[in-house]
């Protein structure tokens, strides 16, 4: 478990990364998509976020602007700052500098993001050319290393390959070992593992976990699903219609989850320890209009605890009687009587299928 | 290989239907005769008919068109390409071929580079600045040059930097040094290359556009590429396979275009030289120049095959 | 400038009509393409009421002791000035639309309806028959069609007939390979099956259901099929093989070509290519909108 490069961040321990009140919005012909309205958070150095939501929720949207790679059409709000850096306003040319070095990102779907035309060496060797300035023949060595560290079999075969030539798995640790290449103190993982086989997402979140701990790397997990946030990260945020409606330390939001979406989220992901033939819970309705977004609580019209108060009025972002650092908005969460109440209708009348847990 | 060999097959089949259908034409609607001898066509005295049947033997024109046809395709194939009619002591026609195909050649060679030179350059920039004003104006551009007919730009061109501002020759001139014939051809390559360049541009215009939407261009920003290695090193490749394709098509329609340019600029190649054989019935030249244009098109799209297994290394056999 | 990368499939996430290429999308003609109409329809109506237009006659010398020595330049009283024998190009230039718009329309008409009928023929029997028939549009289309031209007006005489018939035989291929491809990826649909199982006999298939939808595409491509006509008869008439009677654009833009009239008097030859260029410009876009109208895909012709 090599660590061949590791950047001397001008933050080794400590906030890494502070967001406040973030916006994006883009103009277009409906009118401005509010595709993230006012999100909150900050990471430290070595810890990882796991960002959760439906497509449409703003999760990737968060991630791309936190890195700095939207269309000029957005317009953006609120701060962000990297390392101490504020890096909101920046000029794609600035940018420049941190991606790839500082920050970097995996994508989602390997065979699209991989150049189909280009061998992998030579895409993992670009970025030490561009900023470690390699020779080739370090930039090779190194890239020898990085694909050793992300545990591809043969891996000096695998630098005169093109991507097709891998497997799906093999594709995806290229891609890592792609983003870690100059060491960055921040790594975006969106939707890592979607577009794999079931028993190599495991093995995917896994490496990045590795990395994470070895490189004393910040990571921001980026995912629909409940289940891959589950084992591997430190915080879960949870986003709706372009909000955060819940956050909070892994074990806490799982063992309390007080925003009745996130319960609906768990509920959806089917579990081994479930009967057969369990019925899933889907949620229904439709992600709310990101342009005229209603006025009270985003989730209400398919919430099936809400009440006249959640469609008029926005919930805040409020802390847990337990905890400071689990926050959530909701005016009638899980574990409140008006939420008991309801609950004990909606049993009633569906029965015991797919209410698990 | 099965593939290849299959190409070949077809390749030799529309050769044959080609060269039939031309000898076919020439013999049924002229008349090889006329050409041969000329008025003395008509001459009924002793001495003009027995011209005649000596020409008749000679040029096998007795014999039934099958037969003629084999014959002509028998010395063909083995390089014998018969004489040329109209010539004054009937001199070989290869001999002309081989003097005019080079010409004709350098031409196309470099009508190809020109339009391959000006249109990758300008579809890189277009594409960086897809849909504002300036590329507006240039994909408008490209329509107004693909519309204007050949000979009518080659007039155009030949009045504005020939004659107007003096920059070209007027004429080609087949004793000058090698240098400066090639300066001579410049004005004509442009003429063919204009257009085959408008033509790729948009092609790699729309091309560059789509190829900038996938996601391993993003990718490649997020490594920290600067925008103008995205475009070169990663945007440009895998938007050459419908470039490649129509450039290798265009070679083709290039060849077609070329005799017109030929002509007006007087430049003497395969191009002139046909059309002039067509006016005066040289059957063998006809012939002759028929089957190597067609055979070159084919071979070009061969090639072409070859390129897109060179580009794409997922078509790699 | 813009946006490299996925960026922009997040857009599309959220709006649709944020497209690359939204210019070409759009589903209306716009004023342009009314714009390149008119014109069309002014020059027809030029060249078939050209005899009874006030216009000086195209083949008479006309001298003007006012201007001095012909060949005059555009002026007033020659709007496309005068050629080498002091005729008024303008008149030249418009009777010569005759020629040229009749061949231009009659050889695209002759290929869509013989290359039309051979290309639904191939396509909706496929069998044998496309066999042979995509063979010898294979053979047409190797033929660099210029040089094919050249050998059959050299050897008939050459009049409005035999011109527009070459043309029209030279259109056939490309135009039938269309016809068969649409005809085929139309032959699959459902549409076509139901009514062979209600059985309708091929003939009325063919008419009722395939050519309707067949004549669209086709019908498109029309307008830039008789721009490439009307540009090849040009070709043709520059190596003065195309009609030997009338004048053709093509005809006129040859006779001002040489060295010398370009230099003395280059608008004997700019007045002709102007207006063919314009025709064959608003034949070019009208027909490119109309074929994004109706999505036709690009299969070159």
């Amino acid at each position: 478990m090599n660590v061949p490069i590791q950047t001397e961040g001008r933050v080794s321990d400590g906030t890494l990364l502070e967001v406040t009140d973030l916006k994006t919005h883009f103009r277009t012909e409906r009118g401005l998509v509010r595709a993230v309205d006012g999100v909150t958070f900050s990471l430290e150095r070595g810890k990882s976020l796991g960002v959760v939501g439906e497509s449409g929720s703003g999760k990737t949207v968060l991630s791309r602007t936190i890195m700095g790679l939207l269309p000029s059409t957005a317009v953006l709000d609120g701060s962000v700052k990297f390392a101490g850096q504020e890096t909101l306003g920046m000029s794609p040319k600035q940018m420049r500098h941190l991606w790839g070095r500082e920050m970097s990102m995996v994508f989602q779907n390997p065979m699209v993001s991989l150049n189909p035309l280009m061998k992998v060496g030579k895409q993992i060797m670009e970025p030490l050319d561009i900023h470690l300035g390699m020779d080739k023949r370090n930039a090779r060595e190194t890239a020898l290393t990085l694909l050793r560290d992300v545990r591809i079999p043969e891996p000096e075969k695998r630098l005169d390959q093109f991507p097709h030539e891998l497997s799906g798995g093999m594709r995806q640790r290229v891609m890592i070992a792609i983003a870690l290449a100059c060491g960055p103190t921040l790594l975006f993982a969106d939707e890592p593992t979607t577009a794999l086989d079931v028993t190599v997402q495991a093995q995917i979140l896994e490496l990045i976990g590795e990395q994470r701990r070895d490189r004393n790397m910040s990571v921001i997990l980026v995912t629909h699903d409940l289940g891959v946030v589950a084992g591997h990260t430190d915080e879960i945020a949870v986003m709706y219609g372009g909000r955060l409606v819940e956050k909070a330390p892994t074990k806490q939001l799982f063992a309390n989850m007080k925003m009745p979406y996130t319960m609906s989220l768990m509920r959806s992901i089917p579990k081994i320890e479930d009967p057969s033939h369990t019925r899933l819970l889907t949620i229904p309705g439709r992600p709310p209009d990101l342009v005229n977004p209603p006025k009270g609580c985003g989730f209400a019209p398919r919430c099936a605890y809400a009440r006249t108060k959640c469609l008029e009025e926005r919930p805040p972002l409020v802390p847990t009687v337990e905890s400071d650092d689990h926050v959530y908005a909701c005016w009638y969460p899980v574990g409140s009587p008006e939420f008991e109440e309801r609950d004990v209708e909606i049993l009633s009348r569906v029965g015991v299928a797919g209410a698990a847990s | 290989m099965n593939y290849w060999l299959q190409r070949l097959v077809i390749a030799v089949l529309l050769l044959l239907a080609v060269s039939m259908v031309t000898f076919g034409a020439m013999n049924v609607l002229g008349d090889p005769l006329f050409n041969i001898l000329g008025p003395r066509v008509g001459d009924t005295s002793p001495e003009g008919l027995e011209l005649i049947d000596d020409a008749k033997a000679e040029y096998n024109l007795d014999k039934p068109l099958p037969v003629r046809y084999a014959l002509w395709a028998g010395d063909f194939v083995r390089g014998d390409f018969g004489v040329q009619f109209s010539n004054d002591g009937q001199p070989p026609v290869s001999n002309l071929i081989k003097e005019r195909l080079p010409r004709s050649a350098v031409l196309l060679v470099m009508a190809q580079l020109f339009a391959t030179a000006i249109a990758i350059p300008w579809s890189l920039w277009s594409a960086s600045k897809a849909n504002s004003g300036v590329d507006k104006v240039s994909t408008f551009s490209t329509f107004l040059i693909i519309a204007l007919p050949n000979f009518a730009l080659a007039v155009v061109l030949k009045y504005l930097f020939a004659i107007k501002f003096g920059i070209f020759p007027l004429t080609y001139t087949a004793d000058d040094p090698a240098l400066s014939r090639l300066f001579q051809l410049v004005l004509p390559a442009l003429t063919i290359a204009l257009p085959a360049a408008a033509v790729y541009q948009r092609l790699l215009r729309t091309d560059l556009i789509t190829t900038l939407q996938e996601d391993f261009i993003l990718m490649a920003r997020s490594k920290g590429v600067s925008r103008r290695n995205v475009l070169f090193k990663h945007a440009l490749r895998p938007s050459l396979f419908s470039f490649v394709t129509v450039f290798g098509i265009n070679t083709g329609a290039l060849i077609g275009g070329a005799l017109i340019v030929e002509t007006i600029f007087r430049v003497p190649g395969l191009g002139s030289t046909i059309v002039e054989a067509v006016l005066r019935e040289d059957f063998p030249v006809v012939l002759a120049i028929v089957m190597i244009i067609t055979a070159a098109f084919v071979a070009v799209n061969i090639v072409v095959d070859i390129l897109y297994s060179l580009i794409d290394p997922r078509v790699r056999r | 400038m813009t946006d490299f990368g996925g960026a922009a499939a997040e857009l599309h996430e959220f709006d649709e009509d944020a497209s690359p290429d939204a210019e070409v999308l759009t589903k209306s003609l716009g004023w342009t393409f009314w714009i390149c109409i008119g014109w069309l329809i002014v020059i027809v109506l030029a060249a078939i009421l050209a005899p009874w237009l006030p216009l000086k006659d195209p083949g008479k010398t006309q001298i003007n002791p006012d201007l001095g020595a012909p060949p005059y330049s555009p002026s007033g009283s020659f709007w496309f000035g005068t050629d080498q024998n002091s005729r008024d190009v303008f008149s030249r230039t418009i009777f010569g639309a005759r020629v040229s718009l009749v061949v231009g329309f009659v050889a695209i008409a002759s290929g869509m309806l013989i290359g039309g009928s051979l290309g639904m023929i191939a396509g909706y029997f496929r069998g044998k028959a496309d066999k042979v028939i995509s063979f010898v549009f294979v053979v047409l289309l190797s033929f660099p069609s210029l040089v094919l031209a050249i050998l059959i007006t050299s050897l008939l005489n050459r009049n409005l007939t035999t011109v527009a018939g070459i043309l029209g035989f030279l259109a056939i291929a490309p135009i039938g390979r269309l016809a068969r491809a649409t005809t085929i990826q139309f032959a699959e649909r459902e549409f076509v099956l139901a009514a062979r199982t209600l059985g309708a006999k091929h003939p009325r298939i063919i008419i009722r259901e395939l050519l309707p939808n067949v004549i669209i595409p086709m019908g498109a491509l029309a307008l830039l099929g008789m721009a490439i006509a009307i540009v090849a008869e040009g070709g043709l008439a520059f190596l003065s093989l195309s009609v030997e009677k009338e004048e053709t654009w093509g005809k006129l833009i040859q006779l001002g070509s040489g060295t010398r009239d370009l230099q003395k008097a280059p608008w004997i030859s700019m007045g002709p290519i102007l207006v063919l260029f314009m025709t064959v410009l608003a034949l070019n876009y009208a027909g490119d909108k109309l074929r994004a109208y109706f999505d036709v895909r690009e299969i070159s012709l």
